[in-house]
């Protein structure tokens, strides 16, 4: 018998129909219900438009967009032999803005999400404080402010470069901004310092916190989530970034990668019309997303606990919260390498004169987001957009199902549930 | 003798076509916890809420604030709901609608998903002619791409003061939408003096005549109390693209578009005639100060 | 006799100012030639004019505000752009004809000396009515789809620059028919470059 199950505060809603077995999913199918034809949208505009429309995909990771639209746009220009280089300073600001989105953006899912889940299912009474991931992404949104002018929805990125031209007095405030979420994840989250949490090799080293963080390890441990929320052990990481590297992954054995081959086919979704698209790679399901991103990077502490429990919800959670510590980290190395003397953006000739494809990758919060477009004389002839949470989440058939589909086989309904707000879903940009 | 503890108002935040823009926006306002304390909230796309949403989307209780973010599409259902029956529902009991961002106040970015059906509330871009025109006294648009925080939370603190929030033409709050994004542009001396801007990514130069941007024409108070508290699109260089306005998006956002070389939309309430006498006769100076660069870093070899 | 007003005096010297500056040249008259002419003292004048470089200023702003007004007269016309393309031709050679001594003075004396009217006439200062007035033109022109949209100074150096020769040549007295005869022909030749295609 399927019942169904409505999951909303996931960036919108889905429906997930579950056939259960003797108490526990025998299978499960996702049906995305809202769609809003952003493709269609994007036909016959300017091009230059895209770097607008585009992010309102999405409001809380817009900003990704922005950045596989620029890049897009960039590659079609290079395609159409008119090619832009970047400075590196508007390299390194655009990264900077990219990973201080997926910082507001895991700080939200672990307060406003997963912590919650966790203390739902655990019947704890620990005090629940979702208001701290609205804080600290309010902090990383002023960082981005300050280069691009708002978040969300900034469009300060643009062929060529970008249309900011900081001063040291807008670096130093941003950096006071990083600073400021440093010490609130020290003192909020984790409860050691930065440097120490970074350390850690194993998981057992959680046993010396006491915070919301080893709270949230501990409850997983609880919940037996390591040993549950398996899919396919084999990952996908394709966006070029100083904080991750491409390749296709099997277990942890990297193998090279190429945009080209990723492919779409249409959901499985019987008893519900489903909007989304599932993504893959040469025809096959992988996984994208933090835990992707930890294991090309071979970061120690995920890669133990891969190796322990492989990937299982744990790992996916705990690789999140990881991936937190190292962007801001990262983000802070990244300032101390502008050179504000360089230029912010390169002349180059009007969008009118271009007449090719190209496309933008770029590794959004839940994994790679690519985007093609088609140009003529500088307007939309075609905008093809994947999401990650179309790798991750999407509907197929029993017998070749998707990540999360493989994740939730075998889990009475609760764990299911669970195990599928681990994916980190975003449904307005599985549907767009 | 009733104590301070009066019962706070309650508010149902409700979505149509949206992307959750105005959601992410609201999320970084400062000493949001004080705020939401005053109320009572029902149902939120993201934060902790006192109802479940089958409760919600059953129709079944009231609310004294009824939010609605997104572009209204008769046809569209949340839950196995049509939102036009929940819209209708709690518009009649509330008393309060806020219709939260450009595509709830007049269609905005998400019209164009269904152009025929699609429309905000109250306003069909510049028609009043939406769902909900026979509660129009109770509606409030706070239009914007997203919105700023601090517009609902204004109109919020207003509501829970019972002070009275006046409203334009557009059913926007005057005290948000009197000023112009253009007022408080860090570049208005290039804009006094037309030095336009070349190109992008200069510190330099006015975006108004080449660059598309529609801060004179736009009704906003982003360049006043500033975005995140810290900063704006032009302050950064990005022309605004008049996303407070009812024909937002519009076409071509990054260029200006001009009629042998005169802009076709001058500053608001402003004659063309006018403008062209100040503004065609100031392009013809040369100020050296206003041309050249505003810091002369000293180049270190 | 009735009281001359101040307005009236001014506008006599401006007049005459023109009139002497067309036929003896421009470095050539002096304030106490022009003083004459006016029927007034040297020292009176100068209540009315500083010096003559102040008075050469005014004169270009008082007939770029006669060429401005006559302009927007025809824009505020409900007619065709080629017909206001007409009138505006018909009224500047109208003007070459009955009053020289202004298009001549603007061509001869502003266009051609630039070392007087640097200081106080930068850029288009002084000629801002006419101007705007030629944008306004354009603008219209544009907007109701008559005229193709291009650069303002390919359109504007079109129509001037066309004008103010015709009006050099008939000034030199080479050209054979009368300058009434060459409006319908100028006026076309200007419409058809300026409008859509």
């Amino acid at each position: 018998m399927i019942t169904k199950q409505l999951i909303d505060q996931i960036e919108g809603e889905a429906s997930i129909f579950f056939d259960m077995k003797d108490d526990v999913v025998d299978f499960a199918t996702i049906a995305f219900p809202h769609f809003r034809g952003m493709e269609s949208i994007l036909k016959g505009k300017s091009a230059l438009d895209a770097l607008v429309i585009t992010p309102r995909v999405c409001g809380i990771c817009g900003h990704a967009h922005l950045m596989a639209t620029v890049r897009a746009l960039e590659n079609a220009y290079k395609n159409a032999g008119y090619p832009i280089e970047l400075s590196k300073k508007v390299e390194i600001i655009r990264e900077f803005t990219l990973v201080m989105e997926m910082i507001q953006n895991h700080f939200k899912w672990i307060y406003l999400t997963i912590i919650p889940e966790v203390s739902k299912l655990t019947d704890s009474t620990r005090e629940s404080t979702p208001l701290k991931g609205a804080y600290a992404a309010s902090i990383a949104s002023k960082a981005i402010a300050i280069f691009g002018g708002q978040w969300p929805h900034s469009s300060y990125m643009i062929p060529g470069g970008i249309t900011t031209d900081p001063t040291n007095i807008d670096l130093l405030k941003v950096e006071s901004y990083v600073d400021e979420l440093i010490s609130f994840f020290e003192k909020e989250s984790i409860g050691i310092s930065l440097e120490q949490f970074l350390s850690f090799e194993s998981c057992k080293d959680f046993n010396t916190l006491s915070s919301d963080i080893s709270y949230l390890e501990s409850s997983l441990v609880t919940m037996k989530m390591n040993e549950k929320g398996f899919a396919y052990d084999r990952f996908l990481v394709i966006g070029e970034h100083t904080f991750s590297k491409p390749s296709k992954l099997k277990q942890t054995r990297p193998f090279g990668i190429d945009a080209k081959y990723v492919n779409t086919i249409d959901s499985y979704s019987p008893d519900q019309v489903s909007y989304a698209k599932n993504a893959q790679y040469k025809d096959e399901f992988y996984e994208t997303g933090p835990l992707a991103r930890a294991i090309a990077t071979n970061l120690p502490i995920v890669k133990n606990m891969h190796r322990r429990f492989k990937d299982s919800a744990y790992s996916r959670v705990m690789a999140r919260v990881f991936e937190l510590a190292t962007l801001l980290k990262h983000a802070k190395g990244l300032l101390s390498e502008i050179d504000i003397s360089q230029k912010s953006c390169l002349k180059s000739v009007d969008i009118s004169k271009i007449t090719a494809t190209g496309t933008g990758v770029v590794e959004a919060p839940r994994g790679p987001l690519l985007h093609t477009v088609n140009i003529k004389n500088g307007l939309i002839q075609e905008y093809k957009i994947v999401t990650p949470t179309q790798f991750n989440i999407g509907s197929s058939s029993k017998s070749n199902p998707t990540p999360a589909q493989k994740a939730m086989i075998g889990m009475t309904q609760a764990e299911a549930l669970f195990i599928f707000r681990t994916f980190d879903v975003c449904s307005v940009c599985t549907t767009h | 003798m009733p104590s301070k503890q009066d019962k706070k108002p309650s508010i149902i935040w409700f979505q149509g076509v949206t992307c959750n823009g105005n959601t992410h926006s609201f999320l970084n306002l400062e000493n949001l916890d004080k705020l939401l304390n005053k109320f009572e909230i029902l149902s939120h796309p993201s934060l902790p809420s006192t109802k479940d949403f089958d409760t919600i989307t059953n129709c079944t209780l009231v609310c004294d604030i009824f939010i609605f973010e997104g572009t209204y599409d008769p046809l569209m259902k949340r839950n196995d709901v049509l939102i036009s029956k929940v819209v209708e529902h709690y518009a009649k009991n509330a008393k309060y609608v806020i219709a939260l961002g450009s595509c709830a106040s007049f269609g905005g970015m998400f019209k164009a998903s269904a152009p025929h059906r699609n429309s905000g509330l109250l306003f069909n871009e510049q028609e009043k002619s939406g769902p909900l025109l026979n509660v129009q006294t109770k509606i409030i648009n706070i239009s914007g791409c997203p919105i700023h925080p601090e517009w609902l939370a204004y109109t919020l603190s207003m509501i829970e003061k019972e002070r009275e929030v006046e409203i334009d033409d557009l059913h926007r709050p005057i005290e948000l939408y009197s000023t112009l994004a253009h007022h408080g542009c860090t570049r208005n001396e290039y804009f006094e003096w037309k030095v336009d801007a070349d190109g992008f990514g200069e510190k330099e130069g006015c975006l108004y005549y080449k660059q598309g941007c529609r801060a004179p024409m736009t009704h906003a108070s982003c360049n006043k109390i500033l975005w995140n508290g810290v900063s704006s699109k032009t302050r950064v260089g990005t022309p605004c693209f008049g996303c407070t306005e009812p024909d937002f998006p519009r076409q071509n956002l990054f260029s200006t578009k001009t009629n042998m070389s005169i802009p076709e939309d001058v500053p608001l309430g402003v004659p063309k005639r006018s403008y062209l006498t100040m503004a065609g006769i100031a392009k013809t100076f040369h100020i050296n100060r206003l041309e050249g660069k505003l810091i002369d870093y000293k180049t270190t070899d | 006799m009735a009281r001359i007003t101040k307005e009236e005096r001014k506008t006599n010297i401006i007049s005459a100012a023109l009139k002497l500056f067309s036929e003896k040249g421009f470095y050539i008259t002096t304030i106490p030639d022009i003083a004459e002419k006016v029927g007034m003292s040297v020292g009176n004048f100068y209540n009315y004019f500083t010096s003559k470089d102040i008075l050469a200023k005014e004169l270009v702003m008082y007939i770029s505000e006669y060429l401005g007004e006559s302009i927007r007269k025809i824009n505020d016309q409900d007619i065709t752009t080629e017909k206001k393309t007409y009138e505006i031709v018909s009224m500047y050679f109208n003007m070459a004809d009955e009053r020289p001594e202004m298009i001549e003075y603007f061509l001869r004396v502003y266009l051609s000396n630039r070392e007087v009217f640097g200081d106080g006439c930068e850029g288009m200062i002084c000629v801002s009515p006419f101007v705007t007035e030629m944008m306004m033109f354009f603008n219209d022109g544009v907007e109701s789809g008559d005229l193709h949209d291009q650069d303002f100074f390919s359109a504007f150096g079109l129509f001037m620059g066309y004008l103010g020769g015709m009006v050099f040549l008939f000034g030199e007295k080479i050209l054979p028919e009368p300058l009434e005869w060459y409006k319908e022909s100028i006026s076309q030749n200007i419409y058809n470059a300026l409008k859509t295609r």
